[in-house]
């Protein structure tokens, strides 16, 4: 249990960042060395920033959830559902884009709010209301969309629409809305009351509630940011492709948790980094972009996820101190 | 000790079903003073501290009365609002987080938008720590909690709780399970949240460390009190043969 003080003081706060950065920049060199043509050309990073704010924004939320101490398993069935709100909007009230907006946002909320109020009032376990209410949720979102795909090219040269997923020069607009987003998230994640909350939540909501912090509030609204935040991945997925179907969601489950532990937020709940988890999405959605652009089979996919999800988590515990336990 | 009582308990009972933690209890804590309660597993000590610190109601007869005045519906919002601050038996910290973290929880000092000012509670901190004699050359209030020891971690939940102007603060088993080194450390603090103007109930199993800090021994048994006096010159051998006096009556064979 000796400290060693010689070398350079990292504050603890920072080292899962750095890890989740080291991580990172070792994973980039491999694969620059093994293919350096495709990974020295600016294309490559087009199309990684091209998807990369929609699994980013999904996995801030799942910050907040992990480090208070739950999982929400439920946002791969609600970015489709609230998706369906938005786009059957769009076609109900030729194209009203903010009144689209507005019931996707509310059917997005009224999902997280049953989650968080499942699992907090009546204490279920969050790893299998969330997963019950995945299946649940996206049950009802193909009952309603009764296999219909809807395609919206009516918005191709519309302002909105290249405001939101547009690009600035080589750079996908979205990137700009993930940046503010993690920005906001992570000044309330690690700067406002309510980040400490949802922190205290997670490692001791005992001493919490001794204190007179609402443990519960806390954890309804970390499972509302997923479903808001999933109302927002739904609208920039369907903007981006001009179209909506009901597996838009799918491709998200494993990506996303993945970025969350890459990351260096740990699942034992009580701490969580924002940057962290931006470096660790930009890792898992390369590993996604590069697998298929270095040639390699998609089910490479796969097994690179699962790499570097173990490996990371175990050089997390090296750098850290307990992560993982 | 002529001044008035903080607060005063009037005939207090407490029973949870048929078991009574607590019977016709009269107790009064005045200001400036360390009491040292006492008394074996389950003589209800902490349900007495329960009952002071409004977390849990007495049965409907006694009563409690804060400066002078009766209080009703007493919770411990309220008993906080009034400067009556408890440190749990499990000392309630979030290990996870920092010390200044850990110390303003629940009472963050925010802007107007609940963003934590940082530099504040920091600074703050550092105070309360200093106020309690708690200095270190290797934590400072950005430090988190798990890296502390016991002693410590003590001097931490004792700092949070003489935040904000608290007069009586009650230290639930503050040295159980604790090195001798980490005990003297908190029985430290205890004596410099005293000289800081603060009063003291210190509950404690050791009879050294209660004896060391009290100005006044409470003893309970059974849900009784059975010995209430000043320390006056007692020695800690004499005091020691006391509690064996009390312990005997309730041992037969
Ligand atoms: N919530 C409760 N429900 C039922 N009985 C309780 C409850 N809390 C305390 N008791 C009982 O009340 C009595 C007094 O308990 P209390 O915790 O106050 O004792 P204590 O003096 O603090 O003991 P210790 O030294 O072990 O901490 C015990 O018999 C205990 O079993
Ligand atoms: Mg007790």
């Amino acid at each position: 249990m000796s400290e060693k003080k010689k070398g350079i003081l990292i504050p603890e706060r920072y080292k899962p960042v750095l890890g989740a950065f080291i991580f990172f920049v070792v994973m980039l060199s491999a694969f620059i060395a093994s293919s350096p043509d495709v990974f020295l050309s600016i294309g490559i990073y087009s199309a990684v920033f091209l998807s990369l704010p929609l699994f980013a924004i999904m996995g801030l939320s799942l910050v907040f959830v992990t480090a208070a101490g739950e999982i929400d398993l439920a946002f791969p069935s609600i970015i489709p559902l609230s998706g369906l709100a938005f786009a059957w909007t769009l076609q109900q009230t030729n194209l009203n884009f903010l009144l689209a907006t507005i019931f996707s946002v509310v059917v997005g909320i009224s999902c997280g709010l049953l989650n968080g109020f499942l699992v907090t009032k009546l204490g279920l376990s969050s790893l299998i209301t969330t997963l019950g209410m995945n299946f649940a949720l996206i049950g009802l979102c193909n009952v309603l969309n009764n296999g219909a795909v809807r395609t919206f090219e009516e918005l191709n040269d519309t302002r909105i629409k290249s405001i939101l997923v547009g690009s600035f020069g080589p750079i996908p607009a979205q990137m700009f809305w993930m940046v503010l987003i993690s920005l906001v998230l992570g000044m309330i994640f690690h700067r406002h009351k309510f980040g400490l909350h949802v922190r205290v939540a997670g490692d001791n909501p005992e001493a919490g509630r001794a204190m007179g912090v609402n443990i519960e509030r806390t954890k309804i609204l970390c499972f509302t940011l997923v479903g808001l935040c999933a109302s927002i991945v739904g609208i920039l997925g369907i903007l981006l492709l001009s179209t909506y179907f009901s597996t838009m969601g799918e491709a998200y489950l494993l990506p996303v948790l993945a970025a969350v532990f890459v990351g260096g937020t740990p699942v034992t709940g009580g701490k969580g980094t924002i940057g962290g988890l931006v470096i660790g999405a930009t890792t898992v959605v390369f590993i996604q972009t590069g697998v298929v652009a270095a040639g390699l089979d998609g089910h490479w996919t796969s097994l690179g996820f699962g790499l570097v999800i173990v490996l990371s988590l175990l050089g997390h515990r090296k750098f850290s101190g307990r992560l993982t336990r | 000790m002529s001044n008035e009582p903080i607060v005063k308990l009037v005939n207090v009972n407490k029973s949870y079903g048929n078991v009574y933690a607590l019977e016709d209890i009269n107790l009064d804590f005045y200001p400036g003073e360390i009491v040292s309660l006492v008394g074996d597993n389950g003589a209800g000590k902490s349900t007495l501290t329960k009952i002071i610190s409004g977390t849990e109601g007495p049965d409907t007869n006694g009563k409690i009365i804060v400066d002078n005045k009766e209080v009703t519906n007493w919770s411990s919002a309220k008993a906080r609002a009034r400067g009556i601050e408890t440190v749990y038996q499990n000392r309630a910290l979030s290990e996870q987080q920092s010390i200044y973290d850990n110390v303003f929880l629940g009472r963050e000092i925010t802007n107007r938008f609940g963003f934590i000012n940082r530099k504040k509670e920091i600074e703050e901190t550092e105070t309360l720590m200093r106020k309690i004699g708690y200095t270190s050359k290797v934590w400072t209030p950005l430090s988190s909690v798990n890296k502390l020891s016991g002693g410590e971690r003590q001097g931490v939940a004792i700092s949070r709780a003489i935040l904000f102007e608290s007069r009586l603060v009650i230290l639930d088993e503050p040295t159980t399970a604790m090195a001798l080194t980490e005990a003297a450390e908190v029985l430290e603090f205890v004596s410099n949240l005293k000289k800081s103007g603060k009063s003291v109930v210190f509950i404690s199993h050791n009879p050294w460390d209660a004896h060391a800090v009290a100005d006044r021994f409470v003893i309970l048994e059974r849900g009784k009190i059975v010995f209430d006096g000043p320390k006056g010159s007692m020695s800690a051998d004499d005091f020691i043969a006391l509690l064996h006096k009390f312990a005997k009556k309730d041992i037969k064979s």
